[in-house]
């Protein structure tokens, strides 16, 4: 294919991705390195306020910007290095904490504490994404053909629903004295509480993960399992391989393209996950990567947001990501030298 | 006469009966409004709907879209609603102007309470107040023979007799959700202890004696309370009264309506409120008191700017009160305060008289910096100290990032 | 017809893997069930701690809303034939009734008419003859399940959530249009050329794809707030305030989308094999000519599935929608946070329930109406990863 060909054919998408996605990415990574802030001043200033019966009013310093005579607040930008990253990752603390062996005061730093669960629910949930997806797309393969279809759509569900729905849908069965929780209390006979401690918190939203990411993993894996050469299954039977070693040695092989793509997107998506954060308010207990960055860009009461540390954040993220995806990317690199 | 005409006829005539109904003149010029949305502000864009060619938007996201929207020229809402909190990024961009031309002409009406004035110029026109007060269960405690709970100490000893006789699963409500709702307890608390979260040149003050009291006196209550404080917002609160989960909260006012609606509530009648307790002997109550009220953009005409001021008016109106007196605590002439308004009347009143929440840029910082490390004392992952200067760390970054103070 | 030996199975392994699926099948349903059993029940039994309350809703029955045996039999069945009318017969019909040229308009009128009658039916017909069938039936006749559609009623009327029905159709149409149209062309270019620069393209985007959305959503902001003033030069006194507007979202959510729609399509593309277009190109067919009356109708499966996904991230979107729309034009799953408010009630809380449903609802029917072809296209496609 012709260059001009090409560039016709792709460049619809690729000015898009520039515009909305790269452009934005560029103005980050700047972001990252500068800060602006307003010119303050201090005033002292009356101000009143209802009160009863009559308004209160005090007078007290205050710093407020300086409003140009453009009528515009007077605001500067300088560049500030690696100053940002150096606020985000407080390395002297992190040093002080290894310094005394405490894994506590590290997991103090929300960076680190950050990165410590964004890590753990990644890894963790991935085997366990892929093992239940694959789990149910043989289940399903091994099912009577009149019920698959039924149990297929049951299965897209939860893959479906919104996932803010599914999330809140959730933390209702689990949250106070919800029903799920009520049962436990009622198994066990003692008082539970699900959303008091991280451990429970941590599990609930891995739960809702792989409850709404399996189902995904579910088709595309028995799509694929509908491709499986019959003939390789059935030399393997003639070869006297049992039904473990068929499973190991021809169907999970053809299905490697599969899994490392199902892997790919759920590294990706895992690594900023955010909804789940807010769905379960887990903030006290445990906050991931993506919601540091969100936390620094959602303006306090006064309007304060400290966008230059949640670029350094957005930054980190994304470079985190990058080196979790080596590994399948330098697979694909290797499938697309070889297929042309 | 055509399809068209007719259509356009019968359209004319349904804006001609329904658009006015009560409204005493017909509103020219468009005019929008971005404010939060909850009932208080329903009812107010409701009534100011009524006099036409006015659209509401209340939205969650106003906190984010408000100074941006206020700031482009023109501004895209002539009125926004704000309270003390976050009117603070509109004053210090200089978005809103100055009302007092506009209150001589037309606010008469206005009561002297709801003008907002800032370094002497009314910036906003408040409709209502909210605080935090005591709501308790008037027969637990008249049956287990307690007196009603003024300071902190009496609220502790109370949840303690509460808990001895059993009569229900926590003693104590608080909204201790982390984040923001955490924040304003550790806040209220610590003003109560007389402290002060920063100096004038913006530096903290946290890590006092009042805030180790203060967070000593939080986890005291932690005790009395469901395991799951760190989620429970004042809806989850709310809720645990109505199903008679607990017997006392220091909740906000304008949530105190809800036990008496039968159609949610097992408790109806039996909640009363009275003022926010103090922490200290004859201090004032530990909570801060809030507003809301409308601003009017700077970046449009002044035409719009009258409209748009004769819309609040009109939709402040004792009118509107009267339809809704059950929202809010209005500071409307025509107000009639309910049984369940008693506590928030009496906060409002205590001498010496709680604080206001400030509106500086400072106070929203600590805010912030408060709402994400005073859990981790509750949780036991550090200790007073070590919380507290943490919130002073996490202050001082964010403020040098703001340029608040220099490095 | 007899199995091989070694493919039948143990009895141990069928059993299993049945248990295994019904499991799972109650893990998948349970969550959105529940959701939509709360949703009929008055605001005490919504939130009930004992599950019998809820399912019951004896306060909700003490109300004066319920069911009695006869409704829930004649209901269910009722639904029962509707849903097999409109999957067995209405097919045939559109087939019999439309000419090749006009099927989609056939399927348009066939889906109109259908909702018509299903509405005439089981809203105004159905309610009619169950009052005399109670009367006369007894006991059987008698309410005993507590249900209210009060809530719907509050969020579809008085809340006018069909405005957001509508915006979140205008939106997610959009997406799915313009994100098909723009990712297929991309796809086809990606698969069929062999170039280092193709590959690289992959990559970017999908480091593009990695990118935090919130960090790119609050960018967006400031920008489209102002677009007036910055497009200024080059629209004129016509330059639009993006902020808002339905089209400007769109296109975020496309270009949010790009990266995963074109790895999709490409692989589709793949799939396809080259000597197609190479008998075309011989045919004196351009590229262009070729993508378009060779390619598309053998591609229809894998566009479906890769649609599918599209409208999936249009209409489940909330960080984009909540920050760039305003209240006009606010969907339907931001609209669900306006009941989560600083004065949230109990009552807001089954409302929001009632809301997530109706939302829920038309994805159930998509994936109903799309199930073959998804397990298809992908089967077609996806494979090659």
């Amino acid at each position: 294919m012709k260059f001009k060909t090409f560039a016709a054919f792709v460049g619809p998408s690729l000015v898009m991705m520039l515009v909305f996605i790269a452009f934005p990415l560029v103005s980050v990574f700047m972001q990252s390195f500068y800060v602006t802030q307003p010119v303050f001043e201090q005033v002292e200033i009356e101000s009143c306020t209802p009160g009863f019966p009559n308004p209160t009013c005090v007078t007290e310093v205050k710093s407020q910007p300086v409003i140009g005579d453009d009528g515009k607040m007077i605001s500067e930008t300088r560049f500030s290095g690696l100053e940002s990253y150096r606020n985000v990752l407080e390395l002297d603390r992190v040093k002080a904490a290894i310094g005394n062996g405490s894994w506590s005061e590290l997991m103090n730093i929300d960076f680190w504490k950050a990165l410590r669960f964004t890590l753990t629910f990644t890894l963790l949930t991935l085997p366990l994404v892929l093992v239940v997806g694959l789990g149910i797309a043989l289940a399903v393969n091994n099912a009577v053909k009149s019920l698959r279809g039924p149990v297929i759509f049951i299965s897209l569900l939860p893959f479906i629903i919104t996932p803010v729905i599914g999330g809140l849908s959730i933390r209702w069965l689990f949250i106070g004295d919800g029903i799920l929780t009520a049962a436990m209390e009622w198994w066990t006979g003692t008082n539970i509480s699900m959303f008091a401690q991280a451990w429970t918190i941590e599990a609930m939203m891995m739960f809702y993960r792989v409850w709404h990411v399996a189902p995904f993993a579910f088709v595309i894996f028995y799509a694929g399992l509908q491709t499986v050469n019959q003939d390789t299954l059935e030399s393997a039977i003639i070869d006297g391989a049992n039904r473990w070693e068929r499973l190991r040695f021809v169907i999970v092989p053809h299905l490697m393209p599969l899994i490392v793509f199902i892997a790919l997107i759920h590294l990706m998506d895992c690594y900023r996950v955010f909804e789940e954060i807010v769905a379960f308010s887990s903030q006290s207990h445990v906050i991931s990567l993506q919601w540091l960055t969100y936390d620094f860009l959602t303006p306090d009461d006064a309007g304060n947001r400290a966008i230059s540390r949640a670029s350094a954040t957005a930054m980190l993220t994304m470079v985190g990501i990058v080196i979790l995806l080596i590994y399948p990317l330098k697979r694909t690199w290797r499938d697309h030298k070889g297929s042309h | 006469m055509n399809f068209k005409t007719l259509i356009l006829a019968g359209a004319v005539s349904v804006a001609a009966t329904g658009g006015y109904a009560s409204c005493a003149y017909e509103n020219k010029t468009p005019i929008s409004m971005l404010a939060a949305g909850f009932e208080a502000w329903k009812a107010v864009a409701d009534a100011m709907g009524e006099c036409g060619n006015f659209n509401a938007e209340l939205d969650q996201e106003f906190r984010t879209k408000q100074p941006a929207a206020f700031a482009a020229t023109p501004a895209l809402y002539q009125i926004g609603g704000v309270s003390n909190g976050t009117i603070t990024p509109l004053l210090n961009e200089g978005t809103i102007r100055p009302l007092d031309d506009l209150v001589e002409k037309y606010g008469q009406h206005l009561s002297p309470n709801q003008l907002i004035r800032i370094d002497g110029k009314v910036m906003a026109i408040a409709m209502m107040v909210n605080t935090q007060n005591l709501q308790y269960r008037r027969d637990i405690l008249e049956e287990l023979q307690i007196p009603v709970p003024q300071t902190w100490d009496e609220v502790l000893e109370a949840a303690a007799k509460i808990q001895e006789a059993g009569a229900v699963d926590y003693p104590l409500g608080a909204t201790m959700k982390s984040g923001w709702n955490l924040a304003l307890d550790f806040i209220n608390m610590f003003y109560g202890y007389g402290g002060a979260l920063v100096d004038d040149d913006n530096m903290p003050t946290v890590n006092t004696e009042a805030g180790v009291k203060a967070l000593e006196t939080m986890q005291a209550m932690t005790e009395f309370m469901d395991p799951e404080y760190l989620v429970s917002d004042s809806t989850y609160v709310q809720q645990q009264f109505q199903q008679s989960k607990i017997a006392m909260a220091n909740l906000w006012a304008s949530r105190a309506g809800a036990s008496d609606d039968e159609a949610e509530s097992q408790v109806v009648g039996l909640v009363n409120s009275t003022a926010a307790p103090r922490t200290l002997e004859g201090g004032a109550p530990a909570t801060t008191i809030w507003w809301d009220g409308a601003v009017i953009a700077k970046n449009i005409t002044d035409e719009e700017a009258e409209a748009a001021f004769q819309l609040i008016v009109e939709g402040m109106d004792t009118e509107m009160v009267t339809a809704n007196n059950e929202a809010a605590i209005w500071l409307i002439p025509g107000y009639e305060p309910t049984r369940l308004a008693e506590g928030a009347i009496e906060t409002l009143q205590a001498q010496p008289p709680a604080a206001s929440y400030p509106s500086t840029s400072a106070m929203g910082l600590m805010h912030t910096a408060a709402g994400n490390n005073v859990s981790r004392f509750l949780t036991g992952s550090a200790d007073a100290e070590t919380t507290l200067k943490a919130i002073e760390d996490d202050y001082l970054v964010s403020a040098k990032e703001a340029g608040l103070i220099s490095n | 017809m007899s199995t091989p030996k070694a493919l039948r199975q143990s009895a141990a392994l069928r059993y299993g893997s049945a248990g295994f699926l019904i499991f799972w099948c109650l893990i998948a349903a349970f969550p959105i069930f529940w959701i939509l059993v709360m949703s009929f029940k008055s605001p005490v039994d919504a939130f009930a701690s004992n599950p019998l309350d809820v399912v019951f809703g004896p306060v909700t029955l003490a109300e004066g809303d319920g069911l009695s045996i006869m409704d829930v039999i004649l209901g269910l069945g009722v639904l029962w034939l509707s849903f097999r009318f409109a999957f067995r017969h209405l097919p045939e019909m559109v087939a019999k009734f439309t000419k090749p040229g006009s099927v989609i308009l056939g399927w348009v009128i066939a889906v109109l008419g259908f909702a018509l009658a299903f509405i005439v039916v089981f809203f105004s017909i159905l309610p009619w003859l169950l009052q005399g069938v109670n009367a006369i039936t007894g006991p059987l006749g008698d309410p005993f399940i507590g249900l209210t559609v009060q809530h719907y009623v509050s969020v579809w009327v008085e809340n006018e959530f069909y405005r957001n029905f509508i915006n979140s159709l205008v939106v997610t149409g959009g997406v799915v249009t313009v994100s098909l149209t723009v990712g297929t062309l991309a796809g086809y270019g990606l698969a069929r050329s062999g170039s280092n620069l193709a590959f690289w393209l992959l990559i970017l985007a999908l480091i593009f794809r990695a990118l935090p959305h919130s960090v790119l959503v609050a960018g967006y902001l400031p920008v489209f707030i102002n677009s007036a003033e910055f497009l200024r030069p080059i629209f004129g006194d016509a330059a639009p305030t993006l902020y808002g507007k339905p089209y400007a979202v769109i296109a975020v959510l496309v270009a949010i989308n790009q990266p995963f729609t074109i790895w999709m399509l490409r692989s589709f593309f793949q799939n396809i094999p080259m000597e197609l277009d190479e008998a075309a190109r011989v045919d004196g067919c351009s590229h262009f000519q070729a993508f378009r009356r060779v390619i598309m109708p053998v591609m229809w499966p894998g566009v479906i599935t890769t649609g599918l996904f599209s409208f999936l991230l249009g209409y489940n979107d909330f960080l984009v929608t909540s920050l760039l729309l305003d209240a006009q034009n606010q969907t339907m799953v931001p609209a669900i946070a306006g009941y989560f408010n600083r004065e949230t009630t109990t009552t807001d809380q089954v409302e929001a329930i009632a809301a997530a449903v109706s939302i829920t609802a038309p994805l159930f029917l998509l994936v109903m109406v799309f199930q073959r072809q998804i397990v298809s296209g992908l089967t077609a496609g996806a494979v090659k990863g």
